[in-house]
């Protein structure tokens, strides 16, 4: 599956990046996952820029925005992206602890394509996690003209 | 006053201070203050002094001469060679001598009479005594037939307050005289020079003539005279008192006139010039004693006002209302003004003490009142009726008012009340009547005395009391003031603090849930990972992971409820019925072993929030579901009906119940009436269904008994339809 996508995880908390790591490793699919640690590097490798300024070109699969981060926050990376006419076909899904409802309205009305409220239970933060990336990696048809291979 | 269709007013007119005469029992000379030449003469001057103008001029013209070296105060002066009594004043531009023959027969020194007197007045003396000894007195000194002492109201009427006489003339005392009696211009006269005489009213004015070619006759203001010719309609009225002759003394008080001292006989009296002064002596004493004992009582009345006031404002530092403050203090406020009842109008509703009109009544009064602009700060009046407002619901209670408006945008008023007090009024003379005779009115014909019953008036507000008001209102403009700016600061650090705690409570959503789940994840990475985990290790990771489970759960249920209480309430049409239906569905998996009978009768549609609603249903039912739990089969009797006002739910159990004595804390955040080892739980599922039913506007309740079931309620008000 030589035009698998990455994905790019963007997760300031060290604990948090390696939960969902192992919980997507479990549900064993071969993308190749993107680390990000705050919405800076985020914005740079979508837009092949700074650090990733060599990076092959091509966009992720599904970028999973952790909703506070460091420098620029996930709030502004969506707007960002959703802005860009050539980044905002990319699904972003917004993973956070907050339940707030307004967090909520405005990552919808920034047009986030799914938000997910990281659930305490593993078990069920496991199956949310596999479930995210066996939709967002594996069944979800991007618009064509992104079909490229990206990432390493 | 020869004039038809005028009154006893036209003699309020009448210049008397110019009249061109002077009584016969004296003359008068007018001079140039200049050069000492004489102007005009009254005609009876050689009559008095025995001489002519001209011959008394040159008499007198040494000591005029001095006179005027000396300041041209007002002076008595000697005619050496002439048994005469002389006084010179110098008024309006001009030099006045007046002439009266000196007493011939040796008279009784009244110097020890007036030492006696003066002693009694700076002793510890009744107000009411002191005028009764002042009137003997000056019966003694004067050997007038009756001496009154005659006392001003606020409206110029007169009232016989102290008598003395020997018994020829009748008695007028506790009579009054109506303020036309005594017109205003002859008071102004009496204010200016406090002592007149009219030996005999049926004197012959005698004329003034003119020596100066030049100046002719012109007026002479004689305000200052004693000798002054009075007018003809006073000389009708002491006939018709049946009193030839009268002296009266004016008794000032701080420069107002406060009454006069007023003697009469029956025939012709004259009064020596020295016997005179002995009686203004008498008038100034009394003066001092009334003006003291007046001070005395207004400083007693305003140390007692000032007290009252104190306790009145304590008060309402005490209360959160200043209107409450008043109406808690209610004897204070009554005893500040001696009202016998009081009514507060404010923005937060009437209330009333002692004995005022209903709340409709006072409305209307203050309705009145600002319609009409005269209560724009405080406004006193001890007859409504007269005033303009006869409304029978307010006037059968009280028919004296002080009103006062406390602010004008909010239309608060404080506003006591006196009721009728009947009083009955002797007046020398029908007050109201105007006696008639061929064209000519004759004032006071009739003495007899007339009696009128004043109705539909109070007991008249004190000066003191009206101040007392005014003081109190601006207390309470300033406290209502006070209060509000703090309110405003307070509703300023409460939004400040509001917005602090949602910065909390976000920082806590996001922050507080994330070790939680570390927790748990790991411990149960660690679980799988480890097979061969013996028994107590895997018992120890699951504490940990549960204990993890549960904080997270807390912090989701607290953050639920702290969020409630800013959420923005969605209001529209619920089914009752579908939301319980709902609701137990969603417990169906929880319960597929257990044995429970429902009963769920038909439940009332309800306007509200539709998903907070589900929420306290859950709730409910699931504690219905879990605190039946030692129970088989259990019972769960889900009900609704409306009540007055409203809805009234229902979710009653069979289940371990609770001691009422712990009622109140059911419905508290935290509070847990059963062990968490028997019934889990966060204690936060009753504390969320009580904030979501205050918020629709409802209540909640609960009944039970240890071991014999429970029963929830919630009331909601029935909400329009929109």
């Amino acid at each position: 599956m030589s035009d698998l996508r990455p994905i790019l995880l963007v997760e300031d908390n060290p604990r948090d990046l390696e939960l969902t790591l192992t919980a997507l490793e479990k549900c064993q699919i071969a993308n190749d996952i993107i680390i990000a640690r705050d919405g800076a590097e985020a914005l740079d490798f979508l837009n092949q820029d700074g650090a990733f300024a060599t990076r092959e070109p091509g966009d992720p699969a599904v970028v999973l925005l952790d909703l506070k981060l460091p420098k620029v926050d996930g709030l502004e990376v969506l707007a960002k992206v959703k802005g860009d006419r050539n980044l905002r076909h990319i699904p972003i899904v917004m993973l956070t602890s907050s339940r707030e409802e307004q967090d909520l309205v405005n990552s919808y009305e920034l047009g986030v394509n799914a938000f997910v409220v990281k659930p305490v239970e593993f078990s069920q933060f496991f199956k949310a996690i596999q479930d995210l990336g066996v939709f967002w990696a594996l069944l979800n048809e991007p618009p064509p003209k992104s079909r490229q291979r990206g990432g390493s | 006053m020869h004039a038809n269709g005028v009154d006893l007013d036209s003699c309020a007119r009448e210049p008397i201070h110019v009249p061109g005469s002077v009584q016969p029992h004296g003359a008068l000379l007018v001079l140039d203050p200049a050069d000492l030449r004489i102007l005009q003469v009254s005609a009876n001057v050689a009559d008095i002094a025995g001489t002519d103008a001209a011959g008394i001029a040159a008499v007198l013209s040494p000591e005029l001469a001095a006179w005027k070296a000396s300041g041209s105060l007002p002076a008595r002066l000697a005619a050496p060679g002439y048994p005469l009594d002389i006084a010179v004043h110098l008024h309006d531009g001009r030099v006045i001598v007046e002439l009266e023959r000196a007493a011939s027969e040796a008279m009784d020194d009244p110097f020890a009479r007036l030492t006696a007197f003066a002693q009694q007045m700076a002793g510890n003396i009744e107000l009411g005594d002191a005028l009764s000894a002042a009137a003997r007195l000056i019966v003694q000194l004067s050997n007038f037939d009756r001496a009154l002492v005659y006392r001003f109201d606020a409206d110029w009427n007169g009232h016989v307050v102290a008598e003395a006489g020997n018994g020829t003339l009748p008695s007028y005392l506790d009579l009054r005289f109506p303020a036309g009696d005594i017109p205003a211009q002859a008071r102004d006269l009496y204010r200016l020079n406090p002592l007149r005489l009219i030996p005999d009213a049926d004197y012959t004015p005698v004329p003034l003539l003119a020596l100066d070619e030049e100046q002719g006759l012109a007026p002479v203001d004689m305000t200052f005279t004693q000798i002054r010719s009075v007018s003809p309609v006073h000389l009708e009225y002491m006939r018709n008192m049946g009193t030839l002759s009268s002296m009266s003394i004016s008794i000032l008080i701080d420069g107002r006139l406060w009454g006069l001292l007023a003697c009469h006989s029956r025939q012709p009296h004259i009064v020596p010039v020295r016997v005179r002064d002995a009686c203004n002596f008498v008038a100034q004493s009394l003066a001092m004693q009334i003006g003291a004992a007046s001070r005395a009582q207004t400083a007693a009345i305003g140390v007692e006002l000032g007290r009252l006031h104190t306790k009145l404002l304590a008060s309402m530092a005490d209360a959160d209302r200043w209107d409450d403050g008043l109406a808690n203090a209610s004897d204070t406020l009554l005893a500040l003004t001696r009202a016998s009842g009081a009514a507060i109008l404010s923005q937060n509703g009437f209330s009333r003490v002692g004995d005022a009109p209903d709340e409709e009544a006072v409305r209307r009064l203050t309705q009145w009142l600002s319609e009409n602009g005269i209560a724009s700060d405080v406004y006193a009046t001890d007859c409504l009726a007269a005033a303009g407002f006869d409304d029978r619901s307010v006037t059968e209670t009280a028919c004296g008012i002080l009103a006062c408006r406390i602010s004008e945008s909010d239309d608060n008023w404080l506003v006591w009340f006196r009721p009728e007090v009947i009083r009955t009024v002797t007046w020398g003379g029908d007050p109201h009547k105007v006696v008639r005779e061929s064209g000519r009115i004759h004032p006071r014909k009739s003495f007899e005395a007339w009696r009128e019953s004043v109705r539909d008036r109070s007991a008249p507000w004190h000066e003191a009391e009206i101040g007392a008001a005014h003081d109190l209102r601006a207390s309470i403009v300033e406290i209502v003031l006070k209060k509000a700016e703090q309110l405003a600061r307070l509703a300023a650090d409460l939004q400040k603090s509001n917005k602090e705690l949602e910065a909390f409570s976000y920082s806590i959503s996001h922050d507080l849930r994330a070790p939680f789940r570390h927790i748990v994840g790991f411990s149960q990475l660690l679980t799988e990972r480890e097979k061969n985990l013996d028994e107590r290790s895997r018992h120890y990771l699951k504490m940990i992971s549960d204990s993890a489970l549960a904080a997270g759960e807390l912090v989701d249920d607290l953050l639920t409820f702290s969020h409630l209480g800013r959420a923005t309430l969605a209001s529209g049409k619920v089914d009752m019925n579908k939301l319980v239906e709902e609701v137990r569905l969603g417990l169906a998996e929880d319960i597929k072993d257990r044995a429970i009978e429902w009963r769920v009768g038909d439940l009332p549609m309800t306007r509200g929030d539709g998903a907070l609603l589900r929420q306290v249903w859950h709730n409910m039912i699931e504690n219905a579901v879990k605190y039946t739990r030692p129970r088989a089969p259990a019972r769960i009797d889900i009900s609704g009906e409306p009540v007055d006002g409203g809805l009234l739910y229902r979710v009653q159990d069979n289940g371990v119940g609770f001691d009422m004595a712990y009622k109140a804390k059911l419905f508290g955040v935290f509070q847990r009436l059963q062990r968490s080892e028997d019934f889990e739980g966060t204690g936060i599922g009753l504390a969320l269904v009580k904030r979501i039913v205050e918020r629709h506007g409802g209540s909640v309740d609960a009944t039970g008994t240890v071991d014999g079931g429970a029963c929830f309620t919630f009331f909601l008000p029935v909400l329009p339809e929109e």
